[in-house]
Order: structure tokens, then sequence, then C-alpha cells
């Protein structure tokens, strides 16, 4: 037998007290649900696939100190030099990194000479060995020959004719043609120089992860002297010994020169340090506010408990088991619980619908919610089960002591 | 009178130590949080800057795509194109203005065993200096021809300089960048604005620069920018010349205007400017441009993002369950009370009095649970240090300012907690208690 009746009738003496606990589960759900959908989106985000051998590859960068140095002969001895090494698997050269944070991009179109409406992309320009280097998978097509890589400077305007594009960028530009794009021409603006599509990699996200570009991209047979990095993926586990040797060969090799070097999981933590921070962050707070709102049912409880002492007494000494005086407090802290969390439900929307306007947030799904009142429900009668089964050991003396 | 409470409510938070615990716990929880938060939104926002505010002003000028306005909350391109920005040089208005952009090169000197290094640089006129009030350890900045012709003279950061010369005064002497010898002509002290209000691209708490280069540089180095290059056309390009009279964004502009009269003058400068150039076929915009205090380019430049206002709103809900939770806490102790308040009443206490007594108690956890929220937030800023690269340095460390702020947000916030269970205790009724005694 449930005894709600009393239970409603004491919960009414302490109306103040059992709202505010009730407050402070409604806020805490509707916190602890939206830093949930927040993190959730930023591990997702911080988790799709890169499309490259992110974890074998490292970049090299150098600065010439002479002024007129020979940039072109530089990168063919270097090159040259890099392949040659143990532990190394293959190396290119391109105008950018993928997940670097720096990076080029422009407007493609599907017709010659239009000024708006391009779809925006990123696009690299590197040689014959990029999908090899960076470690792509070729899902069509075919990628560069050697004699089809050109050298072109960023002054000149020079194009190439062909690219190599990612699988998203061919559905963007033609997303009539059911990924049949090989041959097919693109322009970019303002332009009559088609360049024609003659591969597809399944996936580059590209040097901005986080835009709305990202995962478009096209590579172009061409070599700059401006902008370059050397990308080198090494055999995988060698990628630390490939990263010290490839920069110890390279100024040896020409000691006239500033290397800089860095790994793509480096990058990659350095792009993504917000997101993660936010995630680490949001589980901070999340769990320190069921750890809050735990001590707070706690305090509450043995609070309650220590007042009615006397009453506890004489129900015990009127033939109350133990397991009913438990079963009571169980009780009185789930009605507590679930009007709490009826009022968290709706401030958790309300809450998510702030997040959404203001801050373009996801959407609270309701599986979230629940989960999570599910989860503050059973957080609150853990709390409350010590202090209820600490009651149970009250004496049925204390009835008689103090009259 | 004062005193007396206090010990009162000393002795009474010594008598339910796990309960007062709880309180000063939450408290500090709710205050390490909402502070941690409030400290990197309050570091990230500072302006450097502020000295000067009234009188420096970015330049923005709107000759953006006819079809579409620029990408950003100002609807103008961030930076100017080169031909304009020499352009408005031209104009002898300003007290101090400068045209600018990121470069970089290796630095070296001749016949020394120091490793050459890659260093992070800025191109600008000479009045960078007065106009940012950058002060000079040695020496000064460069001559006004170097802004017009390739002289080969370089300001050093006081870092580089001690990179380089081991911190010893070394104007006159020759470094080589990018190859050829360039003389010291000053050396700066150290200088470090967070966020860098003077250039917010590629990053607002990044280094600021190692060497400064006169802008007479541009053709004889044909540079191009370490920063951001924007266009919105198709342009055919086939030299370096070409490049600097294209339509293509990457420089900063900044201008000291000191009176009213000059801002009024600047202005009509700016639109006649950009009138002139539309009858050369330029600025195919509705006639726009953007006079900005580095106060407004902060905000305009969103140097606080939306996951850190976020995160501000959040941590203000995190305080408030906190505080939720120490009223209810703070309700329970005084009830329990509640005879000892009918004791005092019955012998002749106001019931004011009863109210500022209790009051007292909670100011008591409140300056408690302060003292732990300063702590917890320090280890919150030390932890935030950790886990973000770099930059976050400068930003996630705590002021006067804060300190003082984090104890007043504590007090606050008790004594709000406190409000409420001190009014219904001290509307008890003592009659209740003395019968039951």
């Amino acid at each position: 037998m449930l005894e709600l009746r009393p239970i409603l009738s004491a919960l009414w003496r302490h109306k103040v007290s059992a709202l505010l606990i009730a407050l402070q589960l409604g806020l805490t759900l509707a916190i602890v649900s939206n830093a949930l959908v927040v993190m959730n989106e930023r591990t997702e985000r911080m988790s799709r696939p890169t499309g490259i051998a992110e974890n074998d590859i490292v970049t090299f960068n150098f600065m010439a100190i002479p002024k007129d140095y020979d940039m072109y002969d530089a990168f063919r001895q270097d090159l040259d030099m890099i392949r040659s090494l143990p532990g190394v698997a293959s190396a290119t050269i391109s105008n950018h990194v993928p997940l670097s944070g720096s990076g080029s991009a422009s407007g493609f179109y599907t017709e010659p000479n239009k000024e708006t409406g391009g779809l925006g992309a990123n696009y690299y320009t590197t040689d014959e060995h990029f999908i090899d280097a960076l470690g792509m998978k070729l899902v069509a097509g075919r990628g560069f020959y050697p004699e089809e890589v050109m050298k072109i400077s960023p002054s000149s305007n020079d194009r190439p004719t062909i690219a190599v594009v990612t699988q998203k960028f061919a559905d963007d530009l033609f997303p009539e043609s059911n990924g049949n794009v090989l041959g097919k021409a693109f322009f970019n603006g303002g332009d009559d120089h088609p360049i024609k599509i003659i591969g597809i990699v399944e996936r580059n996200l590209g040097p901005w992860p986080n835009s709305s570009i990202a995962g478009r991209g096209a590579f172009y047979p061409a070599i700059t002297d401006r902008w370059f990095y050397y990308i080198v993926r090494a055999e995988p586990g060698q990628r630390d010994k490939v990263q010290k040797l490839v920069e110890e060969k390279l100024a040896e090799r020409d000691g006239n020169r500033v290397i800089n070097t860095h790994t793509i999981e480096e990058e990659k933590a350095q792009y993504y340090a917000g997101d993660n921070t936010m995630v680490k962050v949001l589980s901070g707070v999340v769990i320190l506010l069921t750890f809050i709102v735990a001590l707070g049912i706690v305090g509450l409880t043995v609070f309650w408990i220590t007042q009615r002492q006397k009453q506890i007494g004489v129900r015990r000494a009127l033939g109350a088991t133990r397991t009913a005086i438990s079963r009571y407090f169980l009780l009185e802290n789930l009605m507590i619980a679930a009007t709490g969390i009826a009022l968290g439900t709706a401030a958790a929307q309300i809450f998510n619908g702030f997040l959404v306007r203001e801050f373009e947030q996801p959407t609270l799904p309701l599986t979230i919610t629940v989960a999570c009142a599910v989860a503050l429900l059973v957080v609150s009668l853990t709390a409350a089960l010590v202090p209820a089964l600490r009651a149970a050991n009250i004496s049925p003396a204390t009835a008689t002591r103090s009259v | 009178m004062f005193g007396y409470y206090v010990s009162l409510a000393i002795r009474s938070l010594r008598r339910t130590p796990v309960l007062s615990g709880l309180m000063v716990a939450a408290i500090a929880v709710g205050v390490g949080a909402a502070m941690t938060t409030l400290t990197l939104n309050y570091m990230m926002s500072r302006n450097a800057l502020a000295a000067k505010d009234d009188v420096l002003y970015a330049v923005q000028l709107d000759g953006w795509d006819p079809h579409e306005a620029a990408d950003n909350p100002s609807e103008m391109p961030w930076q100017l194109t080169y031909q304009d920005a020499v352009n408005l040089l031209r104009s002898d208005i300003p007290i101090n203005q400068v045209a600018m952009h990121r470069w970089g090169g290796p630095i070296s000197l001749e016949d020394s065993d120091i490793r050459p290094f890659t260093a992070d640089s800025r191109v600008t006129t000479r009045d960078f200096f007065a106009l940012f009030d950058v002060p000079f350890l040695y020496g000064g900045t460069w001559s006004k021809e170097a802004d017009q012709s390739p002289i080969h003279q370089l300001v050093l950061s006081k870092e580089s300089n001690e990179k380089l010369f081991g911190g010893e005064n070394s104007v006159g002497r020759t470094v080589n960048f990018n190859g050829v010898p360039f003389t010291v002509v000053g050396v700066t002290e150290h200088w470090q604005p967070s966020p860098k209000v003077h250039d917010l691209n590629n990053g607002h708490f990044n280094e600021s620069a190692e060497a400064f280069l006169p802008f007479g540089l541009h053709r004889a180095f044909e540079i191009y920018p370490w920063g951001n290059t924007n266009g919105w056309k198709s342009e055919q390009i086939n030299s370096y010349e070409d490049r600097l009279n294209s339509d293509m964004v990457w420089l900063q502009y900044w201008v000291q205007l000191d009176t009213p009269q000059q801002i009024e003058a600047y202005r009509d400068f700016l639109t006649g400017y950009i009138r002139e150039q539309k009858e050369q076929g330029r600025f195919p915009r509705p006639l726009k441009f953007g006079l900005s205090k580095p106060s407004e380019w902060l905000l305009l430049n969103e140097v606080v993002d939306g996951d850190d206002r976020m995160l501000n709103w959040l941590s203000l809900a995190f305080l408030l369950v906190c505080l939720v939770n120490a009223v209810a806490l703070l309700l329970a102790k005084f009830l329990r009370k509640a005879p000892e308040a009918g004791v005092r009443r019955a012998l002749g206490a106001s019931r004011n009095a009863v109210f500022s007594q209790h009051l007292v108690e909670s100011s008591c956890v409140g300056l408690l649970g302060g003292l732990g929220g300063i702590l917890l937030t320090l280890a919150g800023l030390a932890l935030i240090r950790q886990l973000q690269m770099g930059y976050m340095d400068r930003v996630a460390s705590m002021d006067w300012t804060m300190m003082l702020a984090a104890i007043g947000l504590a007090m606050l916030s008790s004594l709000l907690a406190g409000l409420y269970p001190a009014w219904r205790i001290s509307r008890t009724n003592p009659s209740i208690y003395l019968k039951t005694q």
C-alpha cells in the first residue's frame, strides 16, 4: 500500500523546500540535456572521417635565406631525397595542408563566364603523388601523370586544364549526374577556361572542416613556389622517426634555409581546440551539476528526517516496518523529482530554443531529454536512499523518550 | 551588534558542519564556474587600445561585389586594397595613419652562430609605433622615404633583439631578412596586445610581430601577405603589378583623428575619394565606409565568439542552480533553528533583529563560498590553459578586478539566497516554540 496522501500533506507543510528541490532538478535537466546535445554535435564533428591518413602524415615547409633561390630545383631535389628515405611511404608537394586552418578557396561554375551563384570549394595545387601521399582513396578515373604537372606563379594566369575532385564536390556541382562526372568540365568565375575532371577521390575535408565548404575540394596538377608544403606519409608507426629524419636531411642537403614542420595530428588538434575545450568544459558542467544536486538532495532529506525523528519513532512504535519508513522517504523523493522533471522538460525546450536562435546550436531531440530525465531520477533516488535507509534505523523508543 | 551576529553565525555554522559545508561548496562551485567563464570572456574582450579609444579609427571602404555585400556583420570588407591604401595615405588630415599587413621571412646574422629563424613580421607605414603607442627600447621608426621607396631598414621587437643580439642596443647593426641586409633603426619594448585589436585576422590572440618593415618594400620583394587575402571578382593577374592594382583586399588601415573637426574632414575626404573612384568605375556598391573605434572594432569582429557567449549563459544558469540549492539548504538550516529564534523573539528581539542576524549568517556562508569560488576559478583557468594550446595563457588568468568581482558575486548570491530563509524565520511565531519547550 502506498501512503500517498500522508506524503502529500507532509510535503505541503514543506512546500517551499520541496519546490526548491524540484526547481533544482528541473534546471539541472534543462542544462544537462542541452549540454549533452551540444557535446554530441561537437564530438560527431570531430570524429568525422577526414579522408586522409591523418595519423601518418608530417608536413614540412622551408624559407630560403638567400634572396634569389631556385625554389623549383630545391623542390625536385628535396622530394627525390625524401622519397628515398627509409620509413617514407610517399611524399608530395601542395600549396596547402588539409585540416591546418590555412588554405585557398574559390567559387566554381558549370558554365563559362558566370559571376554569381558559384559553388565554394577548396583547391590544392599539387603533383602526381598527392593521392598516395595523403592516403586518399581514388573512386573513379585516374590521378595525374608526371608530365601533366605544371609550374605556376601566383602572378601568372597560367591555369591547369584538368583536375581531380572530391566526391562531394562532384555531387554538389553536378547534382543531376549521379556521380558520373568524369570528363565533365567546370569553370572559375568570369572565365571561359574549362577544367576537365579526370578523377574522383572519396573524401577530403579540406583545410577548414568546420566551414560550409568543407569536403568540397579540387586538386590541380600544378606547383607554385609562393605557398608550398611537403606532405610526407610515413609507414604506419614511423611518423615521429620520419619527421626527425626528414628535418635533419633537409637541413643537411641545404643549410641555407629555415625549416618548419608539423604533424597533421597537431594541426587537427589545433583546429578543433575550441570544440574540444567546449566538450571538456561541458562534461565538467554536467558532472559538477549532478553532484551538486545530489548533495542538495542528501542535505535536505537528512534534515527532514531529523526533523521528523519523533514521527518516525511513533510510526515504528505503532507497527510500521523499516521498509515502510524507507519507502515513505523514497516515494516522497520520487514525487518531488517527478515534479522537477516535468518542469525541467519544459525548461529544456525553452533553453534549447534560445540556444538555437542565438547561437545556432542543434535542436534538442526528445530522446536526449528522456535519457537525462531517467538518469536524474536515478541520481535523485540514490541520493535519497542512504538517508532513507538510516531513517529506518530510528528506534521506536525515540517516540517515547522525549514525551 | 554586528560583531555579536557574526559570532552567533560562526557558532551556528560550526554546529552543523556538514550542512554548512554543503552550502559553502554549492556557492563556491557556482561562483567558480560562473567566474571562470566570465573571466575568460572579460579577458578576451579587453581593449588594449582603451587609452586611445576616442582618437583611433579602423577604416573600411565598401568596394565589394555589387551583387552581394561582404559576408560579415559590418557588410564591408575588413581590409583594404593596396591601391586604396596608397591613395588614402596621401591625405594629410590624420595625425597618424597606418597601412599594414602581416608578412614574414627568415632572419639571420652574417658570421654568427645564431640559428636563422622565421620572423613573423609586419609591413607597415612608419606611424605604426606612434599610433598604437608602441614604446621604443632603442632608436625609433624609419625615415619617411622608406614608406615610399625600398629602403632596407627595420625595427626589431624586444624578443627578436634578444635572440639576435642578446638584448644589447642593436641600432645601426645589420641583419639579413629574406637574404637581404637590413639596418636596424629601432627596437621596441615588449608589446603584446591581447586580443591583438590592431589586426584581428589569423587568430585574435596570436603573438604580435617580431620585426617591423617599411611600407616601401612591396615591389622590390614582391611581398605576398601572410594574412588573409580576399577577392570578389575574377581578375586577370599576370604580374605582381596587376596584383597591387587589383580589387583584392589584404591591408589593414588605421587613422588617428584627435578632434571632431578632423573626423568631419576625414569623413568628407573618404566620401570624396569614393565618389572619385566611382567615376572611374570602381566601388559599384552604394557609397559606404566605416570608421570604428577600437572598442567597436572588437565587437564588430566578434572577438568573443558564439561559443564563449553560450558558455557565459550556461555558467550563469549553473550559478542559478547552485543558488537554488543554497536557498533550500539555508531554509532547512534556519527552520531547524526556529526554536532558538522563537526564544529570542520572546525575549524581545524585533523581527528586524532576527532577520539581520540570519542575513549575517548567510553572508558568512557567502564569504566563505566566494573564497572557495576564487580558488576554484583559478583551478578552472589553469585547467583551460592546459586544454587549449598556446594563446590561452594570456587570456586565462585573473586580475584584481575579477577577484573582487568573484567575492562580490558570491556575497550577492548568498545575500539573495539568504533573503527568503531569513525573512521566513523572522516571521516565526514565538508562542509555538515556547509551548513545546
